[in-house]
């Protein structure tokens, strides 16, 4: 049962996410002015790429993007997509928080096998900008758990749907969650992880093939599992896996927008800003919440 | 019996390598090698004999008492073991270093002190074996010329600890009139609260010195930094944790958790954990602004001290469990990444972060320690640390102290950003062209490594074996049950199953293996072979090391500075420039000395007219 638990929500993650990565094409494709590939482009991408040749530099290089995808599919497995949720006494919201770590981690160690100077400056600026969303992040997941008064994932849900959604009781805190929501996805404003005109697409540059499918698998895997942190901690789940779906549409069209719009941060940029604002709401949100 | 027989051998054993040394090599490094191997013996054989105690002298009619309990036995097999296995890594790390039977000697010795201490049932021994292990410290630290000024602010600070600790023995006697342990357990109701508290002040100052608690921590990294390697682990594995053992003594088995959350208003134990949240905030970020790899280990050193006291400080169950798991897991991966520095700076000479890079193909082991040790600093899942900071993080956000549970979780982010700078400068990104030959590790450090790394990993999906041991420790210190199963822990509260995420990971590695071997085959090339837009990088000259985080760096290098260091140098400073002042009014001249004389007798007078 919990494996296919498993599956299904390796398959529901992948189909989402497959389709967001479409839409996100299709919808800066009309905002600039063009028609865009269709909706299932990036599945004919993936494909592709499983045909394409491919270069390894290592062991490491290997294991690292294993390491990486597998990381991304175990966080998977802690979410409550509808009543599908694999494992969920497993230790609860904290570890979510570590095994989140695994997929830019794996990356980390894989891409610099290679002697290439432009991995390691898109991984340096990579851990920069994390520590700066993580800094709001965990001011974010704290003032969740201390509202609710537990670790545990499912159960945080399930009081969401007993009394009100998260970001009616917690809305300074919600608000900083979808600011950083873009920096956490590596979406547009912070997109300086992989900048293909900078860095040549940064971590990403000797990936090519398998490795690059894994590579965007992971990242379609990392799409979904931040949107859906949102919806479970904020707008309250879903009962069923089509209902946690619909409250997934909006939440990833606003950040869309968002990320369409903005030019290119700098690093420095991005990080002060992440320790800004974000940071300075995330703050009053938790005050506000132990306060209480 | 058992218990003089450990420290006879502990204590004989040491000049026994010292004198074997004069005779031959070899004949050294094969007595220290079965010294250590005997003491692992004793100890584990005290196994089970937990409870005993043996009074082995008396002094000045005071009972000096040896005994052994959970506690003691959990600190003491962590000791030998991490001692077999630096001996075992000295012997081709210092083969070439001079005043070498000195060096085992006084290793030995370290070990005897911390054994005698952990083992010693009253406070008379614990003094005089903390006097002996502290002093031998201080020589090993100064065992190199360029250690000489980091011995001396180490034992300046630990004599300052000792006096304090010897006051609050004075204390205790005058009170109660015993020096034993065991009684003075036995008696602590009749002590009232204002000595209580003093008591825990004074043990306070002397066990936060050698935990390196800030503020009491600038002799750590400097100390840590000019020892040798294999003394390097020792002192970071288990002498700085014996404040650890010290702290665990008073709060809990003299003190009693019940009167220490509650002794005046509970100050003590806020300010505790405040103190450690703090050291864990400034020791993981200074460290991330280290250029030199045992620096950069020695900073995490004593951030992770501050996750051990803030989880003993803040005195829940879970908390205090997660303080004394930590301490063991902390042991292991500092010890295995000092031991992996070690290896690499034995190769290529230098531990410099900006000069090493690329590593990995040419000391695939020393790399494998680097990787597991980081993982374990971090707390991935499945490795040992991040059991006992889940137990730490839980219990402060359950019993809402959100903000001590920011400062933990925050300062494993800065964590992981100066561990893999550490693993990348030294063993990722280019191969600097001189260190083209150079050899793997030889096999005597080769094994610690692998030893220390597997233990990494067992702890970390098999967490119920040591936490069984802590268990039981905090059975005897009246805490209730955690729920320990060998797969982690069970209980109302959200359980964490190790197992679980282990065998998640296996079967979707599994998987993902599969799909790899699904898609087209890749191809093996040289890590220099690369794509860099048309361009060409030169080896050698786009090495990404120096100043790895540079935009960050700018930001928060004004925050991050070492400010009691700072203040010290300052204090210092002004010490010298009043003691400069005052110097210049003795000039050597009769005439003006004189004068100084004329001057006074002139104020004198005018003064006693003013005051008629």
């Amino acid at each position: 049962m919990v494996i296919l638990y498993g599956l299904g929500s390796i398959l529901i993650a992948f189909m989402v996410g497959i389709l967001f990565a479409g839409i996100s094409r299709k919808v800066k494709a009309r905002i600039h002015w063009r028609y865009g590939p269709p909706l299932y482009q990036p599945l004919i991408d993936i494909v592709k790429l499983f045909h394409q040749e491919s270069v390894s530099h290592g062991f490491i290089f290997d294991f690292g993007i294993f390491f990486s995808l597998t990381g991304a599919i175990v966080t998977l497995f802690f979410i409550p997509i509808g009543y599908i949720v694999p494992l969920h006494e497993s230790g609860g919201l904290l570890v979510v928080l570590y095994l989140m770590l695994i997929a830019p981690f794996g990356i980390a160690l894989s891409s610099v096998e290679a002697a290439n100077p432009n991995a390691s400056i898109g991984i340096s600026r990579k851990f920069i900008l994390a520590l700066g969303y993580e800094i709001p992040f965990l001011l974010i997941l704290l003032s969740v758990m201390t509202y609710y008064g537990t670790i545990s994932f499912v159960e945080i849900v399930e009081m969401q749907r007993e009394s009100t959604w998260g970001i009616i009781s917690m809305p300074i805190t919600g608000i900083a969650f979808l600011l950083i929501l873009p920096a956490m996805m590596g979406l547009k404003p912070f997109d300086l992880i992989g900048a293909p005109q900078e860095i040549s697409s940064g971590p990403e540059v000797e990936y090519g093939g398998i490795y690059l499918a894994m590579s965007k698998i992971q990242h379609i895997f990392l799409i979904f599992i931040n949107i859906a942190l949102f919806v479970s901690l904020f707008l309250g789940g879903g009962a069923e896996p089509l209902t946690f779906f619909l409250k997934m549409l909006p939440v990833f069209f606003i950040i869309l927008i968002m990320s369409t719009i903005y030019p290119r941060f700098r690093i420095e940029q991005a990080f002060r800003f992440c320790v800004r604002w974000p940071t300075i709401l995330a703050f009053l949100g938790l005050l506000l919440v132990v306060w209480r | 019996m058992l218990l003089p027989y450990t420290l006879i051998t502990a204590f004989t054993g040491a000049f026994f390598v010292y004198l074997s040394g004069k005779i031959s090599e070899k004949l050294r490094n094969f007595l220290g090698f079965v010294v250590s191997l005997a003491l692992l013996i004793l100890v584990s054989l005290m196994y089970t004999k937990i409870g005993i105690s043996h009074t082995y002298f008396s002094f000045l009619n005071y009972p000096l008492v040896l005994r052994v309990d959970w506690l003691s036995w959990f600190f003491g097999i962590a000791i030998v073991s991490i001692n077999i296995f630096a001996v075992i890594f000295s012997f081709s790390d210092m083969k070439d270093k001079k005043r070498l039977d000195l060096f085992y000697l006084l290793m030995f010795l370290v070990n005897a002190g911390m054994l005698g201490v952990v083992l010693s049932g009253d406070l008379i021994s614990f003094y005089i074996y903390w006097e002996i292990m502290s002093w031998s410290t201080f020589l090993l630290i100064s065992f190199r010329e360029e250690g000489f000024s980091a011995g001396l602010k180490y034992i300046i600070l630990s004599i300052i600890g000792s006096f304090s600790m010897l006051v609050g023995m004075i204390i205790l006697y005058s009170q109660l009139g015993t020096f034993d342990i065991a009684i003075i357990v036995e008696q602590m109701d009749m002590l009232s609260n204002g000595f209580a508290f003093s008591i825990l002040i004074l043990f306070g100052i002397a066990f936060g010195i050698k935990n390196a608690l800030m503020p009491l921590h600038t002799w750590l990294p400097d100390s840590y930094t000019e020892t040798e390697s294999p003394f390097t682990a020792v002192i970071s594995g288990m002498l700085t944790r014996m404040g650890m053992y010290g702290f665990l003594l008073i709060l809990f088995v003299v003190m009693g958790v019940n009167r220490y959350i509650l002794l005046a208003g509970g100050k003590y134990s806020f300010v505790l954990s405040w103190l450690g949240a703090i050291t864990i905030i400034m020791g993981t970020f200074i460290a991330l602004l280290q250029n030199d790899a045992k620096k950069l280990l020695a900073w995490h050193g004593i951030g992770q001290g501050g996750y051990m006291i803030l989880g003993i400080a803040y005195g829940t169950a879970f908390s205090v469990a997660g303080g004394i798991f930590h301490t063991l897991n902390h042991a292991i991966y500092i010890v295995l990444l000092y031991f992996s520095v070690g290896a690499v700076e034995y190769r290529t000479g230098t531990r410099n972060l900006n000069n090493l890079g690329g590593l990995i193909k040419k000391m695939p082991v020393a790399f494998l320690g680097g990787l597991l040790g980081i993982s374990g600093l971090i707390g991935i899942p499945l490795t040992n640390g991040f059991v006992s900071k889940w137990l730490i993080y839980k219990s402060l956000i359950l019993n809402r102290s959100p903000f001590l549970a920011f400062a933990a979780l925050i300062g494993t982010w800065g964590t992981i950003l100066s561990v893999y700078k550490f693993l990348h400068n030294i063993f990722l990104g280019q191969l600097p062209l001189k260190y083209s030959n150079v050899k793997k590790a030889p096999f005597s450090m080769q094994f610690p490594i692998i030893v220390f790394s597997t233990a990494i990993i067992l702890f970390g999906v098999l967490p119920g074996i040591p936490l069984g041991i802590v268990e039981k420790i905090m059975g005897k210190m009246g805490f209730k049950s955690l729920g320990v199963n060998i797969w982690g822990i069970a209980s109302g509260t959200g359980s964490l199953n190790t197992l679980n995420i282990f065998f998640a990971i296996l079967l979707v590695i599994l998987g993902v293996y599969i799909l790899y071997k699904i898609g087209f085959k890749s191809k093996r090339v040289l890590q220099e072979d690369t794509y860099a837009a048309g361009h060409y990088i030169p080896r050698d000259k786009y090495a990404y090391t120096t100043e790895f985080y540079a935009p960050l760096f700018d930001i928060i290098k004004p925050i991050f500075r070492e400010w009691v260091s700072i203040f010290i140098e300052k204090l210092t400073g002004f010490g010298n420039n009043l003691s400069d002042r005052i110097r210049r009014i003795y000039v050597g001249d009769l005439g003006t000395y004189v004068l100084y004389i004329v001057l006074f007798l002139a104020f004198l007078i005018v003064s006693r007219w003013s005051i008629w």
